[in-house]
């Protein structure tokens, strides 16, 4: 029983964060002020996901530095803004990921 | 001109490119939650009640270490702060949606999906029937989340490490980021990001880097609007 009321109050409270402002929180009570970050959210979240991925490995031990990942992850992104396209770009940057990692050995 | 059906269909094809690293994730959760004793209809629960891979991960694993609720409770919180910006973000394209249907919205966003949803709003800000092309998106990278997790479970780590398949989702949202970059202010904004959680995820506890790299992209990107607009007037 611990376990249900555990998880469901995990999901109910991930739900109330994830439906703050789509279901809890009005367009007319928001304050000006966020009208003016919408424009970033999208910038700043993706390369905040993008770059500790790059660059980190997740190890045992945590995460460490990954020359392997940061180089293919370097040229990948060159990869996706000549060509915009997200299979060329998954094509190349895992091909360069495997190829780094068996000549650059950390 | 296109129907909604055409729409949650394109939404779904759309995401195809980054199951590929999702499915490794999911099949790691899955096991995470055999590997915790946890029970069949324990991890059904678990698996059907919320979709926030990281701060699920995180939760299986205090809770296989018999941490306290209030701080299981506390790091969830902590790691899905971010879908709140998401929220925030898509409220324009729900505007006209019931609330049940916002619900169901919120319920089903994940990372994936919101970054796939604002990326066709950047190409295509003409797209009426966006939040059919969301909802295709969102099923499509559930249903792939579920398949995943059920696998993980049944049989086990089954795709190996070494192929390093999670590196494929940094790829997908490196590939969506491009078309957010036109105008100095957003480049700015996403190179803050990208230094702030290069410098804080690894040392901020609860995955809160994450957040905090995010919120001072943002406040970058509008610190150089808006000097830039002072030098103008």
């Amino acid at each position: 029983m611990y376990y249900y009321l555990l998880f469901a109050v995990i999901a109910l409270s991930s739900l109330v964060i994830k439906g703050l402002f789509l279901c809890f929180i009005p367009p007319h009570k928001i304050p000006p002020f966020f009208e003016k970050t919408l424009r970033y959210i999208p910038p700043a979240a993706l390369s905040a996901l993008v770059a500790p991925s790059i660059i980190y490995a997740k190890g045992a031990e945590g995460m460490v530095i990954s020359s392997p990942r940061i180089l293919a992850g370097g040229l990948a992104f060159l990869v996706a803004m000549k060509s915009r396209n997200i299979f060329v770009t998954i094509v190349s940057g895992m091909i360069l990921l495997w190829a780094f990692s068996c000549f650059v050995p950390f | 001109m296109t129907g909604p059906k055409e729409e949650f269909f394109r939404g779904g094809r759309s995401v195809m490119p980054i199951l590929i690293g999702l499915m490794p994730f999911a099949v790691v959760f899955g096991f995470a939650m055999k590997d915790a004793s946890m029970t069949g209809p324990q991890s059904t629960f678990f698996s059907l009640s919320l979709l926030a891979g990281a701060s699920q991960l995180a939760a299986v694993h205090l809770y296989a270490a018999k941490t306290p609720a209030l701080i299981i409770i506390a790091t969830v919180i902590a790691i899905n702060l971010r879908y709140s910006m998401y929220s925030l973000s898509l409220q324009d394209l729900f505007q006209k949606r019931s609330f049940g249907e916002r619900l169901f919205a919120a319920f089903i966003v994940s990372d994936q999906s919101y970054a796939f949803t604002m990326t066709e709003v950047e190409k295509n800000p003409q797209n009426s029937l966006i939040t059919f092309f969301f909802l295709g998106a969102s099923v499509c990278i559930y249903m792939t989340w579920l398949a995943g997790i059920f696998l993980g479970y049944n049989l086990g780590t089954i795709i190996p490490a070494g192929l390093s398949l999670d590196f494929a989702i940094p790829l997908v949202f490196m590939s969506l980021l491009i078309p957010h970059l036109k105008g100095r202010d957003r480049q700015i904004s996403a190179l803050s990001g990208a230094v702030a959680a290069i410098i804080l995820v690894p040392v901020l506890p609860l995955n809160s880097g994450l957040l905090v790299a995010m919120i001072t992209g943002i406040c970058c990107g509008m610190a150089y609007s808006s000097v830039k607009k002072k030098k103008v007037d």
